[in-house]
């Protein structure tokens, strides 16, 4: 069982650290938080963030499996979080804003 | 001929894609299938809806059924016109004797090669295969298509069009082309990262569409690419025949000096010999593979020049703990038992090939990854059916202002394409519930329920399209995702009706196989009713689009 929470815990890493990487473009943080300032969260932090969050991720997969095994998980969950984070900035921006620790935009959608 | 660069990869884009994008939508779906073709299995032939079991014992159990097997008629027939005088009426002579199996296997496959007498070509064989239930030996009847591994697996790598082997030169040709389509589109796109996560369903249809296209294919280019080149290298002894062409001496004189090297005869010698215990040769590999620490089961066992002197068996380790697809083969005697040779640990470029090859076929036991497989095929398709819908929204206009009917052919052939290739594929499954036990052949009815609905639904994709030509929707798109909807649920309904599996009794034991597959359909039922309750809405008159295009939307 533990190496399925590691799993998890890898996809979800993959889900927050792109969904960082998209708030540090100007257009989805619009999209997410709307006319609020960006303040610490600027979009060098926020990726910094992200890489240190996708990083984490991959140590989670080398955790459970062999190396090139672990390598494969890892891309294919970035593809899956990609879809999410692209996903959810269409249809529910405002979830990504729990990401910046921001209020959402109001009436989002 | 074109004013730049990006204007003339925008067009091998654009024709190339549309050309082999129909044959590629067919290889991304059966290949997500194919991630579960052991599961479909179960599925379609219930008499195999048990766990998966390990290797038995030869001895015991397969001696005796390998001695009672015989070539098939098909492959008899297929030899005669290269034999001098009449066929035999029983084959006496194996070569080869093969089982194999891998952890999501109940039943096990086993097949045989053998000697013919007075052939042309004395190394061609004539071959037998049967199924068993590895726990008792008994053979599961031999017309029963295993809809998973035996038909969509090889639709996918050779659309089942075996004739001159012309089904794997299209695929091949489809994956060169694929490649060519993720270097091109990559060109295209000027905005790669910056519009990474970008989908504006609220935009124009057009804009929407090329979003969803290019989302489908930037997120999962690492799969794309990997999936589309490893599949060219698995396959590139039949793309690179040199070593039954040109290079035919060359290629038979390696043979004989590599049996030289191995210590593994090359030819019979002529004298019978009993066959020892293989039972007790599968537990010295295992034996062997544990101080190796590398412990694991039997995934091939073969036998070469079987009751002869020179006979020899080779036993693989099945791979389920890593990508890279090796063997770790080790080669007895068959007759005394001995070591005859350990495969050596792999040279550095086997070791890219077995992990290239192994990354493709996955052989290893990964739920999650198999999962993601799927889902990285999937995103595939979603990007071929949005290559073909953004095509067809780009021209229709034009094309229905100039009464041409380019874009009504291309949206008749993507709707049977995708929406037509999933009816057909439900199809098949429910004449395989539906067609009496007892009807001879009825593995290839089945296969004949599934090409004929896939022309039914072809010929209602061009009939339903009309609206097309006049720049309007086409309402085939909405009735063949109704169609998807009714048939996915009635397959799962079949299935409760004929073989009393119904989800809470599948889901409530923990048998997966047959469990995912009905909830699958079911999901797919749900995609389709949403979608086309989507399309209806879409089809009602609207204001014009009015969004307008970057110059990449233009162009493509």
């Amino acid at each position: 069982m533990p190496e399925n929470v590691l799993l998890l815990a890898a996809l979800l890493l993959s889900v927050i650290g792109l969904g960082w990487f998209a708030l540090a473009l100007d257009v989805h943080w619009k999209q997410a938080c709307g006319k609020q300032a960006r303040g610490v969260a600027s979009a060098r932090g926020l990726r910094l963030f992200g890489g240190v969050a996708l990083a984490l991720s991959l140590i989670l997969c080398l955790q459970v499996d062999h190396p090139t095994m672990a390598a494969l998980v890892w891309i294919m969950s970035l593809a899956g979080a990609a879809l999410i984070v692209a996903f959810a900035l269409s249809w529910r921006p405002h979830w990504l804003a729990l990401l910046a620790a921001r209020p959402p935009r109001r009436q989002a959608g | 001929m074109f004013q730049n660069f990006r204007l003339a990869m925008a067009w091998v884009h654009t024709w190339f894609g549309l050309f082999l994008g129909f044959v590629l939508m067919v290889v991304f779906f059966f290949g997500s299938l194919s991630v579960f073709d052991r599961e479909i299995d179960r599925w379609a032939i219930p008499e195999s809806r048990f766990e998966p079991q390990p290797m038995p014992s030869f001895d015991e159990i397969l001696k005796p059924v390998f001695e009672d097997m015989q070539p098939s008629r098909e492959s008899v027939d297929q030899m005669r016109s290269r034999v001098d005088g009449p066929m035999p009426e029983h084959f006496d002579t194996p070569v080869r004797w093969g089982a194999y199996t891998t952890h999501r296997d109940p039943v096990l496959g086993l097949f045989a090669g053998y000697q013919v007498p007075n052939a042309h070509n004395p190394d061609e064989l004539v071959w037998g295969t049967r199924t068993i239930d590895p726990r008792t030996g008994e053979s599961l009847p031999d017309d029963q298509l295993k809809i998973g591994s035996r038909f969509f697996y090889p639709l996918h790598y050779s659309l089942n069009l075996h004739w001159k082997d012309l089904g794997y030169w299209i695929v091949g040709l489809a994956a060169l082309i694929m490649l060519v389509a993720l270097v091109t589109g990559v060109i295209m796109h000027r905005k790669l990262f910056r519009e990474l996560f970008t989908f504006r369903p609220n935009k124009s249809n057009q804009r929407s569409i090329l979003d969803l296209h290019n989302l489908t294919g930037v997120v999962a280019l690492p799969f794309h690419f990997m999936f589309a080149f490893t599949g060219l290298v698995i396959f590139a002894g039949i793309y690179f025949p040199v070593t039954h062409t040109q290079l035919e001496p060359l290629h038979d004189l390696h043979e004989v000096m590599e049996s030289q090297e191995t210590g593994l005869p090359h030819e019979r010698a002529g004298v019978a010999a009993p066959i020892a215990s293989v039972d007790a040769m599968v537990a010295e590999a295992q034996r062997r593979w544990a101080a190796r620490d590398m412990a694991g089961d039997v995934g091939f066992l073969a036998l070469q020049h079987v009751g002869d002197a020179n006979g020899y068996v080779s036993i693989y380790r099945a791979g389920t703990d890593r990508i890279a697809l090796t063997g770790e083969g080790i080669h007895f005697n068959a007759s005394t038992g001995e070591v005859l040779r350990e495969d050596p640990p792999p040279s550095a470029v086997e070791r890219i090939d077995e992990f290239l090859t192994g990354l493709h076929l996955q052989h290893f036991r990964h739920w999650l990854l198999r999962w993601l497989y799927v889902l990285g095929g999937l995103t595939g398709c979603a990007c071929i059916a949005t290559g073909f819908l953004f095509f067809v929204e780009k021209r229709k206009r034009q094309h229905a202002k100039r009464g041409q009917i380019g874009s009504r052919v291309v949206d008749a052939l993507a709707v049977t394409t995708v929406t037509g290739m999933l009816i057909a594929t439900l199809g098949i499954l429910i004449a395989n519930r539906l067609l009496p036990v007892s009807l001879p052949a009825r593995g290839t009815w089945e296969q004949y329920c599934f090409w004929g609905i896939w022309g039914l639904a072809m010929v209602h994709a061009f009939w339903r399209t009309a609206p097309v030509a006049r720049a309007r929707l086409a309402p085939a798109w909405g009735e063949q995702c109704w169609a998807i909807a009714v048939l996915a649920v009635s397959a799962v309904v079949l299935n409760w009706i004929t073989t009393g599996d119904h989800l809470l009794k599948t889901l409530s034991a923990g048998y997966w196989p047959v469990a995912g597959v009905d909830l699958f359909m079911l999901v797919s039922a749900l995609v389709a009713v949403l979608t086309a309750r989507r399309l209806q809405r879409r089809a009602r008159p609207q204001p014009a689009d009015s969004g307008e295009l970057s110059g990449e939307a233009a162009h493509a």
